[in-house]
């Protein structure tokens, strides 16, 4: 087996493992979300113009709570990094025959392939809310880019904090405080025609954004005008915080 | 023959220093590991073991000198050391979350050795460490010397050429420290050469072929163990019981060239310890004197210096001389 698919296995068995309490409540969360705050929200929300057509407020909110879930399932990579610190494991295995350019790919992978999986429970688990849509070909295509793109940049960014910061509460603070705008100066939980222009111009700088807008055109066909403008920088900000990521895990010291 | 020499050196350092700031961790430290050998890396605690140990196994750059493992380069060919050695770090590490079985099968897996032969490895590992009866524990409910256990023999799941044992028996019972002293020895017959650092000087004696003293950064002995012994041993003790008690005997003994002092021994007056600087030569001038004398030696032991005493003399000595 190929070095790097190795470490990818390592990353897939014993970091995830070790962390399936977290796994369990990112896997969980998303549900109370869809099922309980989306049809409580709903009563209270009139149905959404999507595209050319009326959809309830939670058919708009699953895909926005699925690249949320990207979100926080992408802090796993920093957390893999701090438990490996801990444990010596990283010393350990970059003192065999891998190189620090596929650790941190492996961590990155290891995370994309989780938040597929999660993703792909909770569209399973929320079908009831999805009854009626039919995907194409090229829906498959936003949908999957979404995720894979929201988890490089998520992974990325909690990789660099990571690194920079010291303590492991100080990450786990750094998050918080990090994650809470990053929720709510997006378009997860509403669209952003009708928000204060404030809201609006700093959501539209926002990754999350991005991110929700190219899943929704995926699931619901909503291609919003501004979409190949947000993909072009849904990209470039993935590949800027990757080499930003990688940069800085060179400051590691064994 | 150059070449031939340079095949037959696992390891060669030439001034090899690593700054750390204003502090030189490592100063010009040259010594050279045979291929097949157990190399003892000897010195206290902050004297620079690992950091040589890290620089040997490509984790730091070094500031200065130069330094071939296994033929390459430390600071420009670490990817082709990296796949030949095995490290085993001073810092305990292993997989949290996994079982002891998991963990070797995990390591197996990660160095690619292939599923049949990571079963039969981690079999005969669980048997000889000691660990078949926590197999499927994971480590934090494992004692502090299981851990280590672990760690070490999950080293063995691959074959290395090179080995750097960093204290890999801290935190071990003597028991399992014999063990994994005899695993390592075995290890070494098959082929493999070994690099282990430890301030037990025990553990040196049982296991090494060479040893090099390091404190301060600085390399201080690097010889055979006897050889050590001999040029820095300095002090033999002889153990002498007299079978009747002589007055003056005390006194002439002490004039005897080489001697350097005469304590009592526990039997007051008919037994005495003679402290010369070589055994060799003050025992035939020692039993000269008593025949002389008409005293009968009753029991004659002589106690040659401990590696733990040049160690610590040497330690000291060094000090004493830098201060």
């Amino acid at each position: 087996m190929n070095s790097f698919l190795r470490l990818l296995y390592r990353d897939l068995k014993a970091s995830l493992w070790s962390t399936k309490s977290m796994l369990a409540v990112q896997f969980v969360t998303p549900l109370f979300y869809i099922f309980v705050a989306g049809f409580a929200y709903a009563s209270l929300i009139p149905p959404q113009t999507v595209g050319n057509r009326q959809i309830n407020y939670v058919l708009f909110l699953a895909p926005g709570i699925v690249v949320m879930q990207i979100m926080f399932a992408a802090s796993m990579a920093g957390a893999m990094l701090w438990l490996d610190k801990r444990l010596a494991m990283f010393t350990q295995i970059i003192v065999g025959p891998f190189s620090r350019w596929q650790y941190i790919l492996s961590k990155l992978v290891s995370i994309m392939l989780q938040g597929m999986l999660n993703a792909f429970l909770v569209f399973l688990i929320a079908s009831p809310v999805l009854v009626g849509l039919t995907v194409s070909p090229e829906g498959v295509l936003y949908i999957v880019g979404s995720l894979l793109l929201g988890a490089l940049f998520f992974g990325s960014l909690t990789l660099a904090i990571s690194i920079f910061i010291k303590s492991n509460e100080a990450f786990n603070a750094t998050l918080n405080v990090l994650f809470t705008p990053l929720m709510f100066l997006s378009s997860v939980y509403y669209k952003l025609d009708k928000v204060p222009v404030i809201i609006k111009t700093i959501s539209y700088a926002n990754p999350l954004t991005y991110a929700a807008d190219m899943l929704r055109a995926g699931l619901l066909q909503d291609y919003a005008p501004s979409l190949p403008l947000e993909i072009i920088a849904l990209i470039v900000e993935s590949i800027f915080a990757f080499i930003v990521a990688t940069i800085a895990f060179r400051r590691v010291k064994p | 023959m150059l070449v031939k020499q340079l095949e037959e050196l696992a390891i060669e350092t030439k001034d090899l220093s690593l700054r750390y700031g204003s502090v030189l961790a490592v100063d010009h430290v040259s010594f050279s590991v045979r291929n097949g050998e157990v190399f003892g890396f000897l010195g206290p605690n902050g004297a620079g073991k690992t950091t040589t140990i890290r620089m040997l196994t490509t984790l730091l750059r070094p500031t200065s000198g130069k330094a071939t493992v296994l033929g390459f380069d430390v600071a420009t060919e670490g990817g082709k050391i990296r796949p030949r050695i095995g490290v085993v770090q001073q810092d305990l590490s292993y997989e949290h979350a996994l079982t002891v079985e998991a963990n070797l099968d995990l390591y197996g897996v990660l160095w690619d050795v292939p599923k049949r032969e990571r079963k039969e490895r981690i079999e005969l590992l669980l048997d000889k460490f000691g660990l078949k009866e926590v197999r499927k524990t994971a480590p934090p409910e494992l004692s502090m010397g299981q851990r280590r256990r672990l760690q070490v023999a999950r080293e063995f799941m691959h074959d290395s050429e090179l080995m750097f044992l960093d204290e890999p028996t801290t935190g071990l019972d003597p028991q399992a420290r014999r063990v994994t002293l005899d695993f390592v020895r075995e290890k070494v017959r098959n082929g493999a050469t070994v690099f282990f650092t430890t301030h037990i000087m025990e553990e040196a004696e049982y296991i090494c072929d060479r040893i090099a003293v390091i404190n301060h950064g600085r390399i201080l002995a690097l010889d055979t163990i006897d050889n050590v012994k001999q040029k820095f041993g300095g002090i033999s003790v002889i153990h002498l019981r007299f079978a009747e008690k002589r007055e003056g005997l005390e006194l002439e003994l002490q004039g005897l060239p080489g001697v350097q002092k005469i304590l009592h021994g526990e039997q007051n007056g008919e037994s005495l310890r003679v402290f010369a600087e070589d055994a060799n030569a003050a025992l035939p001038r020692i039993i000269e004197l008593t025949t002389d004398l008409g005293v009968h030696i009753a029991e004659l032991k002589v106690e040659e210096p401990s590696l733990d005493d040049v160690f610590v003399e040497m330690i000291n000595s060094k000090g004493k001389k830098e201060s």
